[in-house]
Protein backbone atom coordinates (compact mmCIF):
# COMPACT_ATOMS: atom_id res chain seq x y z
CA UNK A 1 0.00 0.00 0.00
CA UNK A 2 1.38 3.55 -0.57
CA UNK A 3 0.03 6.02 1.50
CA UNK A 4 0.18 9.41 0.58
CA UNK A 5 -0.70 12.66 3.38
CA UNK A 6 -0.85 16.00 1.88
CA UNK A 7 -1.09 19.26 4.09
CA UNK A 8 -2.76 17.53 6.98
CA UNK A 9 -4.05 19.27 9.68
CA UNK A 10 -6.47 18.86 12.50
CA UNK A 11 -7.93 21.59 15.12
CA UNK A 12 -10.21 21.17 18.22
CA UNK A 13 -11.76 24.27 18.86
CA UNK A 14 -8.79 26.83 18.70
CA UNK A 15 -6.29 24.41 19.33
CA UNK A 16 -4.33 22.98 16.86
CA UNK A 17 -2.93 19.29 17.36
CA UNK A 18 -1.89 18.88 14.06
CA UNK A 19 -0.67 21.40 11.28
CA UNK A 20 0.24 20.61 7.92
CA UNK A 21 1.94 17.74 7.86
CA UNK A 22 2.74 16.06 4.73
CA UNK A 23 4.32 12.44 3.35
CA UNK A 24 5.03 9.75 1.07
CA UNK A 25 5.18 6.45 2.50
CA UNK A 26 5.75 3.78 -0.51
CA UNK A 27 4.78 0.44 0.48
CA UNK A 28 7.14 -1.36 3.19
CA UNK A 29 8.14 2.00 4.72
CA UNK A 30 8.24 1.47 8.61
CA UNK A 31 8.24 4.84 10.24
CA UNK A 32 9.05 5.47 13.89
CA UNK A 33 6.61 8.38 14.75
CA UNK A 34 8.25 10.56 17.52
CA UNK A 35 7.62 13.26 20.24
CA UNK A 36 7.16 14.25 23.09
CA UNK A 37 3.30 14.03 24.88
CA UNK A 38 1.20 16.15 23.22
CA UNK A 39 3.26 16.75 20.02
CA UNK A 40 0.45 15.45 17.94
CA UNK A 41 1.07 11.63 17.66
CA UNK A 42 -1.99 9.90 18.34
CA UNK A 43 -4.07 12.46 16.47
CA UNK A 44 -2.21 11.87 13.44
CA UNK A 45 -2.44 8.13 13.82
CA UNK A 46 -6.26 8.43 14.67
CA UNK A 47 -6.79 10.88 11.30
CA UNK A 48 -4.88 8.03 9.16
CA UNK A 49 -6.72 5.48 10.44
CA UNK A 50 -9.73 7.60 9.43
CA UNK A 51 -11.28 7.74 13.65
CA UNK A 52 -10.66 11.36 13.04
CA UNK A 53 -11.79 13.49 10.40
CA UNK A 54 -9.01 16.80 9.42
CA UNK A 55 -9.35 19.84 9.44
CA UNK A 56 -7.50 20.45 6.24
CA UNK A 57 -5.59 18.08 4.05
CA UNK A 58 -6.16 14.92 2.17
CA UNK A 59 -5.14 11.52 2.52
CA UNK A 60 -4.45 8.94 -0.18
CA UNK A 61 -4.02 5.26 -0.60
CA UNK A 62 -2.69 3.99 -3.57
CA UNK A 63 -3.47 7.29 -5.35
CA UNK A 64 -6.98 7.45 -4.43
CA UNK A 65 -8.11 10.13 -2.12
CA UNK A 66 -9.38 7.98 1.48
CA UNK A 67 -13.26 8.03 2.12
CA UNK A 68 -14.48 7.19 5.18
CA UNK A 69 -17.56 5.55 3.66
CA UNK A 70 -15.35 3.65 1.34
CA UNK A 71 -14.93 0.24 3.50
CA UNK A 72 -12.17 -1.09 0.93
CA UNK A 73 -10.01 1.45 2.35
CA UNK A 74 -11.06 0.51 6.05
CA UNK A 75 -10.24 -2.69 5.65
CA UNK A 76 -6.62 -2.32 4.65
CA UNK A 77 -6.08 0.01 8.05
CA UNK A 78 -4.40 -1.74 10.95
CA UNK A 79 -4.38 0.07 14.53
CA UNK A 80 -2.58 -1.55 17.27
CA UNK A 81 -3.56 -0.22 20.31
CA UNK A 82 -2.64 -2.81 23.08
CA UNK A 83 -5.27 -4.56 25.09
CA UNK A 84 -7.59 -2.11 23.89
CA UNK A 85 -10.41 -2.99 21.18
CA UNK A 86 -11.20 -6.17 22.43
CA UNK A 87 -14.45 -7.33 23.93
CA UNK A 88 -13.92 -8.64 28.09
CA UNK A 89 -16.89 -10.18 28.73
CA UNK A 90 -15.93 -12.75 25.04
CA UNK A 91 -13.59 -15.49 24.94
CA UNK A 92 -10.20 -15.10 23.38
CA UNK A 93 -10.89 -17.03 20.63
CA UNK A 94 -14.57 -15.31 20.13
CA UNK A 95 -12.74 -11.66 20.16
CA UNK A 96 -10.60 -13.41 16.92
CA UNK A 97 -13.77 -14.69 15.53
CA UNK A 98 -15.92 -12.06 15.64
CA UNK A 99 -13.51 -9.69 14.20
CA UNK A 100 -12.35 -11.87 11.37
CA UNK A 101 -15.87 -11.92 10.40
CA UNK A 102 -16.15 -8.39 10.89
CA UNK A 103 -13.43 -7.79 8.37
CA UNK A 104 -14.75 -10.49 6.23
CA UNK A 105 -11.64 -12.49 6.10
CA UNK A 106 -13.57 -15.80 6.53
CA UNK A 107 -10.24 -17.60 5.73
CA UNK A 108 -8.53 -16.42 8.57
CA UNK A 109 -10.97 -18.38 11.02
CA UNK A 110 -8.59 -21.85 10.40
CA UNK A 111 -6.00 -19.95 11.35
CA UNK A 112 -6.75 -18.65 14.87
CA UNK A 113 -5.56 -21.75 16.79
CA UNK A 114 -2.21 -21.32 15.21
CA UNK A 115 -1.69 -18.07 15.71
CA UNK A 116 -2.63 -18.20 19.52
CA UNK A 117 -0.47 -20.78 19.52
CA UNK A 118 2.29 -18.25 18.32
CA UNK A 119 1.55 -15.69 20.38
CA UNK A 120 1.35 -18.26 23.95
CA UNK A 121 -2.34 -17.55 23.81
CA UNK A 122 -3.39 -21.81 22.89
CA UNK A 123 -4.06 -22.46 26.84
CA UNK A 124 -6.30 -19.53 27.35
CA UNK A 125 -8.24 -19.09 24.02
CA UNK A 126 -12.06 -20.10 26.02
CA UNK A 127 -10.76 -17.77 28.90
CA UNK A 128 -12.73 -14.41 29.02
CA UNK A 129 -10.38 -11.72 27.86
CA UNK A 130 -11.33 -9.45 31.30
CA UNK A 131 -9.35 -12.25 33.26
CA UNK A 132 -6.33 -12.02 30.88
CA UNK A 133 -3.26 -9.88 32.45
CA UNK A 134 -2.14 -6.62 30.47
CA UNK A 135 0.76 -8.19 28.99
CA UNK A 136 -1.42 -10.78 27.77
CA UNK A 137 -4.23 -8.93 26.37
CA UNK A 138 -1.09 -6.96 24.14
CA UNK A 139 -0.53 -10.46 22.82
CA UNK A 140 -3.99 -11.03 21.86
CA UNK A 141 -4.28 -7.53 19.65
CA UNK A 142 -1.15 -9.13 18.08
CA UNK A 143 -3.05 -11.60 17.10
CA UNK A 144 -5.73 -10.37 15.96
CA UNK A 145 -3.62 -7.78 13.60
CA UNK A 146 -1.82 -11.15 12.63
CA UNK A 147 -4.78 -12.79 11.63
CA UNK A 148 -5.99 -9.74 9.72
CA UNK A 149 -2.89 -9.03 8.04
CA UNK A 150 -3.26 -4.72 7.19
CA UNK A 151 -2.02 -3.10 4.51
CA UNK A 152 -1.29 0.04 6.59
CA UNK A 153 -0.46 -0.93 10.38
CA UNK A 154 -0.53 1.81 12.85
CA UNK A 155 0.40 1.09 16.35
CA UNK A 156 0.64 3.51 19.25
CA UNK A 157 2.50 2.37 22.12
CA UNK A 158 2.56 -1.15 20.76
CA UNK A 159 5.19 -2.40 23.81
CA UNK A 160 2.62 -1.49 26.70
CA UNK A 161 4.15 -3.67 29.08
CA UNK A 162 5.15 -7.07 26.94
CA UNK A 163 7.47 -9.16 28.54
CA UNK A 164 11.18 -9.76 27.03
CA UNK A 165 9.51 -12.55 24.78
CA UNK A 166 6.36 -10.41 24.23
CA UNK A 167 8.30 -7.93 22.66
CA UNK A 168 10.27 -10.38 20.49
CA UNK A 169 7.09 -11.49 19.03
CA UNK A 170 6.15 -7.82 17.93
CA UNK A 171 9.25 -7.00 16.69
CA UNK A 172 8.92 -10.89 14.60
CA UNK A 173 5.23 -9.89 13.35
CA UNK A 174 6.36 -6.13 12.65
CA UNK A 175 9.44 -7.30 10.62
CA UNK A 176 7.34 -9.79 8.69
CA UNK A 177 4.29 -6.93 7.77
CA UNK A 178 6.96 -4.65 6.69
CA UNK A 179 8.50 -7.30 4.05
CA UNK A 180 4.61 -7.99 2.95
CA UNK A 181 5.06 -4.60 1.78
CA UNK A 182 2.53 -2.92 4.61
CA UNK A 183 3.47 0.82 5.63
CA UNK A 184 3.97 0.52 9.22
CA UNK A 185 3.97 3.90 11.56
CA UNK A 186 4.84 3.59 15.23
CA UNK A 187 4.58 6.03 17.80
CA UNK A 188 6.64 4.90 20.28
CA UNK A 189 8.35 6.27 24.01
CA UNK A 190 10.48 3.35 23.38
CA UNK A 191 12.85 5.41 20.96
CA UNK A 192 15.48 2.87 20.73
CA UNK A 193 13.74 -0.01 19.87
CA UNK A 194 11.28 1.82 17.38
CA UNK A 195 14.48 2.96 15.92
CA UNK A 196 16.28 -0.37 15.46
CA UNK A 197 13.30 -1.15 13.56
CA UNK A 198 12.40 2.01 11.10
CA UNK A 199 13.46 2.68 7.78
CA UNK A 200 12.38 6.48 9.09
CA UNK A 201 11.87 8.57 11.76
CA UNK A 202 9.28 11.58 11.73
CA UNK A 203 9.48 13.99 15.10
CA UNK A 204 6.34 15.81 15.62
CA UNK A 205 6.64 19.10 18.12
CA UNK A 206 3.71 20.93 18.91
CA UNK A 207 1.33 19.99 15.40
CA UNK A 208 4.08 20.26 13.47
CA UNK A 209 6.60 17.89 11.29
CA UNK A 210 10.29 18.92 12.43
CA UNK A 211 12.00 15.99 11.23
CA UNK A 212 11.86 14.11 8.51
CA UNK A 213 14.58 11.67 7.24
CA UNK A 214 15.26 8.17 5.88
CA UNK A 215 17.52 6.16 8.28
CA UNK A 216 21.23 6.70 8.70
CA UNK A 217 23.98 5.42 10.19
CA UNK A 218 25.22 7.04 12.26
CA UNK A 219 22.29 9.17 12.52
CA UNK A 220 23.39 12.28 13.69
CA UNK A 221 20.96 15.03 12.80
CA UNK A 222 18.22 12.88 14.72
CA UNK A 223 20.22 12.85 17.33
CA UNK A 224 20.40 16.35 17.29
CA UNK A 225 16.86 16.85 16.76
CA UNK A 226 15.59 14.29 19.29
CA UNK A 227 17.90 15.15 22.06
CA UNK A 228 15.75 17.87 23.53
CA UNK A 229 12.83 15.70 24.24
CA UNK A 230 15.22 13.02 25.90
CA UNK A 231 15.09 12.18 29.78
CA UNK A 232 18.22 14.27 31.35
CA UNK A 233 21.25 12.38 31.00
CA UNK A 234 19.78 9.31 28.90
CA UNK A 235 20.79 8.50 25.01
CA UNK A 236 19.51 6.06 22.45
CA UNK A 237 21.88 4.18 20.33
CA UNK A 238 21.22 3.92 16.41
CA UNK B 1 -26.72 -9.47 2.18
CA UNK B 2 -24.02 -8.31 3.27
CA UNK B 3 -25.76 -5.84 5.16
CA UNK B 4 -27.92 -8.44 6.92
CA UNK B 5 -25.26 -10.63 7.80
CA UNK B 6 -23.08 -7.89 9.36
CA UNK B 7 -25.79 -6.67 10.92
CA UNK B 8 -26.71 -10.64 12.77
CA UNK B 9 -23.13 -10.28 13.80
CA UNK B 10 -23.37 -7.72 15.39
CA UNK B 11 -26.35 -8.57 16.91
CA UNK B 12 -25.42 -11.92 17.89
CA UNK B 13 -22.22 -10.43 19.57
CA UNK B 14 -24.63 -7.95 21.60
CA UNK B 15 -26.61 -10.66 22.81
CA UNK B 16 -23.99 -12.85 23.66
CA UNK B 17 -22.33 -10.02 25.73
CA UNK B 18 -26.25 -9.37 27.13
CA UNK B 19 -26.25 -13.19 28.47
CA UNK B 20 -23.34 -12.55 29.98
CA UNK B 21 -23.30 -9.40 32.16
CA UNK B 22 -27.15 -9.77 32.38
CA UNK B 23 -27.38 -6.13 33.76
CA UNK B 24 -29.56 -4.63 31.31
CA UNK B 25 -32.25 -6.69 30.81
CA UNK B 26 -32.26 -7.98 34.87
CA UNK B 27 -31.95 -4.05 35.48
CA UNK B 28 -35.44 -3.69 33.13
CA UNK B 29 -37.33 -6.36 34.33
CA UNK B 30 -37.18 -5.54 38.36
CA UNK B 31 -37.50 -1.76 37.08
CA UNK B 32 -40.92 -2.10 35.33
CA UNK B 33 -42.43 -4.69 37.81
CA UNK B 34 -41.28 -2.54 40.28
CA UNK B 35 -43.19 0.89 38.57
CA UNK B 36 -46.09 -1.69 38.27
CA UNK B 37 -46.14 -2.26 41.85
CA UNK B 38 -46.25 1.51 42.44
CA UNK B 39 -49.23 1.86 40.02
CA UNK B 40 -51.01 -0.92 42.05
CA UNK B 41 -50.92 0.99 45.12
CA UNK B 42 -51.30 4.28 43.66
CA UNK B 43 -54.23 4.07 41.20
CA UNK B 44 -57.58 1.92 41.48
CA UNK B 45 -58.46 1.09 38.22
CA UNK B 46 -62.57 1.13 38.21
CA UNK B 47 -63.91 -1.01 34.86
CA UNK B 48 -65.07 2.03 33.61
CA UNK B 49 -61.97 3.62 33.63
CA UNK B 50 -59.78 0.68 32.00
CA UNK B 51 -59.62 2.03 28.73
CA UNK B 52 -58.71 5.41 29.50
CA UNK B 53 -55.97 3.94 31.93
CA UNK B 54 -54.32 1.13 31.20
CA UNK B 55 -52.60 2.35 28.12
CA UNK B 56 -50.66 5.48 29.66
CA UNK B 57 -49.30 3.19 32.87
CA UNK B 58 -48.68 0.89 30.59
CA UNK B 59 -46.57 3.04 28.47
CA UNK B 60 -45.20 4.97 31.42
CA UNK B 61 -43.80 1.51 32.45
CA UNK B 62 -42.46 0.89 29.18
CA UNK B 63 -41.03 4.91 28.24
CA UNK B 64 -39.17 4.37 31.88
CA UNK B 65 -37.93 0.69 31.22
CA UNK B 66 -36.87 1.35 27.89
CA UNK B 67 -35.07 4.05 28.68
CA UNK B 68 -33.30 2.29 30.97
CA UNK B 69 -31.72 -0.18 28.30
CA UNK B 70 -31.27 2.86 26.25
CA UNK B 71 -28.75 4.17 28.54
CA UNK B 72 -26.75 1.05 28.91
CA UNK B 73 -27.04 0.08 25.05
CA UNK B 74 -23.44 1.35 24.04
CA UNK B 75 -21.79 0.06 27.37
CA UNK B 76 -20.75 -2.71 26.00
CA UNK B 77 -18.29 -0.46 23.19
CA UNK B 78 -17.63 2.29 25.65
CA UNK B 79 -15.58 -0.17 27.72
CA UNK B 80 -11.98 -0.75 26.19
CA UNK B 81 -12.47 1.60 22.98
CA UNK B 82 -14.52 -1.11 21.43
CA UNK B 83 -16.36 1.45 19.59
CA UNK B 84 -13.02 2.64 17.81
CA UNK B 85 -12.18 -1.17 16.92
CA UNK B 86 -16.15 -1.29 15.26
CA UNK B 87 -15.48 2.36 13.83
CA UNK B 88 -12.15 0.97 12.40
CA UNK B 89 -13.49 -1.63 10.48
CA UNK B 90 -15.36 -1.93 7.36
CA UNK B 91 -18.36 -2.75 8.70
CA UNK B 92 -21.20 -0.80 7.62
CA UNK B 93 -22.34 2.20 9.99
CA UNK B 94 -26.52 1.29 9.35
CA UNK B 95 -26.08 -2.42 10.01
CA UNK B 96 -24.65 -1.34 13.29
CA UNK B 97 -27.72 0.64 13.97
CA UNK B 98 -30.18 -1.85 12.95
CA UNK B 99 -28.01 -4.67 14.88
CA UNK B 100 -28.36 -1.77 17.96
CA UNK B 101 -32.21 -1.31 17.30
CA UNK B 102 -32.94 -4.96 17.60
CA UNK B 103 -31.30 -5.44 20.15
CA UNK B 104 -32.81 -3.24 22.19
CA UNK B 105 -36.29 -4.60 20.27
CA UNK B 106 -35.74 -7.94 21.90
CA UNK B 107 -34.82 -6.70 25.45
CA UNK B 108 -37.98 -4.75 25.69
CA UNK B 109 -40.06 -7.15 24.12
CA UNK B 110 -38.66 -9.53 26.41
CA UNK B 111 -39.48 -7.47 29.48
CA UNK B 112 -43.12 -6.17 27.95
CA UNK B 113 -44.15 -10.32 27.75
CA UNK B 114 -43.89 -10.23 31.45
CA UNK B 115 -45.18 -6.56 32.17
CA UNK B 116 -48.45 -6.44 30.05
CA UNK B 117 -49.91 -9.74 31.67
CA UNK B 118 -48.61 -8.89 35.08
CA UNK B 119 -50.23 -5.79 35.10
CA UNK B 120 -53.71 -7.61 34.19
CA UNK B 121 -52.83 -9.76 37.01
CA UNK B 122 -52.40 -6.87 39.39
CA UNK B 123 -55.18 -4.96 38.42
CA UNK B 124 -57.22 -7.85 37.98
CA UNK B 125 -58.62 -6.51 34.58
CA UNK B 126 -61.01 -8.98 32.57
CA UNK B 127 -60.68 -9.13 28.67
CA UNK B 128 -57.72 -11.57 28.20
CA UNK B 129 -58.65 -12.36 24.97
CA UNK B 130 -57.83 -8.75 24.11
CA UNK B 131 -54.08 -9.13 25.40
CA UNK B 132 -52.56 -10.65 21.96
CA UNK B 133 -54.05 -7.83 19.97
CA UNK B 134 -52.43 -5.06 22.44
CA UNK B 135 -49.06 -6.98 22.70
CA UNK B 136 -49.04 -6.01 18.66
CA UNK B 137 -50.12 -2.49 18.81
CA UNK B 138 -47.64 -2.29 21.47
CA UNK B 139 -44.95 -4.21 19.59
CA UNK B 140 -45.06 -1.43 16.69
CA UNK B 141 -44.90 1.48 19.29
CA UNK B 142 -42.09 -0.46 20.79
CA UNK B 143 -40.21 -0.62 17.07
CA UNK B 144 -40.62 3.02 17.17
CA UNK B 145 -38.90 3.91 20.47
CA UNK B 146 -35.97 1.36 19.86
CA UNK B 147 -35.46 3.01 16.44
CA UNK B 148 -35.50 6.75 17.75
CA UNK B 149 -34.35 5.59 21.07
CA UNK B 150 -30.47 4.04 19.49
CA UNK B 151 -30.46 6.79 17.35
CA UNK B 152 -30.46 9.77 19.88
CA UNK B 153 -28.39 7.06 22.34
CA UNK B 154 -25.57 7.10 19.90
CA UNK B 155 -26.25 11.28 19.04
CA UNK B 156 -25.89 11.53 23.51
CA UNK B 157 -22.92 9.11 23.21
CA UNK B 158 -20.24 11.09 23.93
CA UNK B 159 -22.28 13.71 26.30
CA UNK B 160 -21.06 14.27 29.64
CA UNK B 161 -24.59 13.96 31.31
CA UNK B 162 -25.87 11.33 28.74
CA UNK B 163 -28.29 9.74 31.16
CA UNK B 164 -30.34 13.25 31.95
CA UNK B 165 -30.12 14.37 28.16
CA UNK B 166 -30.94 11.22 26.14
CA UNK B 167 -34.86 11.33 27.62
CA UNK B 168 -35.00 15.13 27.49
CA UNK B 169 -34.10 15.21 23.73
CA UNK B 170 -36.15 11.56 23.12
CA UNK B 171 -39.12 12.07 25.04
CA UNK B 172 -40.90 15.10 22.87
CA UNK B 173 -39.47 13.44 19.96
CA UNK B 174 -41.49 10.45 20.73
CA UNK B 175 -45.10 12.25 21.08
CA UNK B 176 -46.43 10.80 18.21
CA UNK B 177 -45.89 7.18 18.64
CA UNK B 178 -46.94 7.06 22.47
CA UNK B 179 -50.22 9.12 21.37
CA UNK B 180 -50.53 6.70 18.29
CA UNK B 181 -50.23 3.37 20.59
CA UNK B 182 -52.25 4.98 23.22
CA UNK B 183 -55.09 5.89 20.61
CA UNK B 184 -54.85 1.93 19.36
CA UNK B 185 -54.53 0.14 22.39
CA UNK B 186 -57.68 2.28 24.01
CA UNK B 187 -59.53 1.56 21.01
CA UNK B 188 -58.72 -1.82 21.30
CA UNK B 189 -59.69 -2.08 25.05
CA UNK B 190 -63.78 0.41 24.44
CA UNK B 191 -64.47 -2.18 21.42
CA UNK B 192 -62.22 -5.05 21.45
CA UNK B 193 -60.96 -3.98 17.53
CA UNK B 194 -59.51 -1.13 16.29
CA UNK B 195 -61.84 0.78 14.42
CA UNK B 196 -61.72 4.24 14.26
CA UNK B 197 -58.12 3.96 15.24
CA UNK B 198 -56.91 2.68 12.07
CA UNK B 199 -55.41 6.16 11.15
CA UNK B 200 -53.20 5.97 14.19
CA UNK B 201 -51.88 3.16 13.33
CA UNK B 202 -51.07 3.86 9.85
CA UNK B 203 -49.18 6.72 11.76
CA UNK B 204 -47.30 4.50 13.86
CA UNK B 205 -46.49 1.96 10.84
CA UNK B 206 -45.26 4.89 9.04
CA UNK B 207 -43.17 6.39 12.23
CA UNK B 208 -41.36 2.71 12.54
CA UNK B 209 -40.73 3.12 8.25
CA UNK B 210 -39.43 6.62 7.86
CA UNK B 211 -37.43 6.42 11.63
CA UNK B 212 -35.79 3.20 10.57
CA UNK B 213 -34.88 4.00 7.28
CA UNK B 214 -33.79 7.99 8.16
CA UNK B 215 -31.34 6.00 10.81
CA UNK B 216 -29.75 3.53 8.54
CA UNK B 217 -29.51 6.55 6.15
CA UNK B 218 -27.33 8.80 8.52
CA UNK B 219 -25.85 6.55 11.14
CA UNK B 220 -22.21 6.75 9.29
CA UNK B 221 -22.82 10.74 10.51
CA UNK B 222 -24.24 9.85 13.53
CA UNK B 223 -21.84 7.68 15.10
CA UNK B 224 -18.30 9.43 13.67
CA UNK B 225 -16.02 10.96 16.23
Amino acid sequence: MHVTVSHLAKAYGALWALRDVSLDLPPGEFVALLGPNGAGKTTLLKLLAGLLSPTAGDIGFDGHKFRYSDTRHRSAIGFLAPGEHLYENLTVRENLIFFTSLYKQYGAVSRIGAVLEEVGLKQRSEEYVATLSSGMKCRLSIAKWKLLDPGMLLLDEPYGVLDGNGVDLLERFLRAQRNKGSVLIMASHHVSRALSLCTRALILHQGRLTFDETRQQPWHSLTRAFGEFMPHGESWNS
Amino acid sequence: MEFLSQAVLLFKKDLLLELRRRESLLTMFFFGTLLLFVFHFSFDLAPDRIAEMAPALLWLAFLFTGTLGLAQLFEGERANHCLEALLLSPMDRGAFFVAKTCFNLVLMVLVEIVIIPLFWILFNLPNWELVPDLFLVTLLGTVGFCVLGTLFAAVTLKARARELLLPLILFPLMVPVILATIRCMEAILRNGELGDALPWLRLLVGFDVIFLTVGVLIFDWVIEF
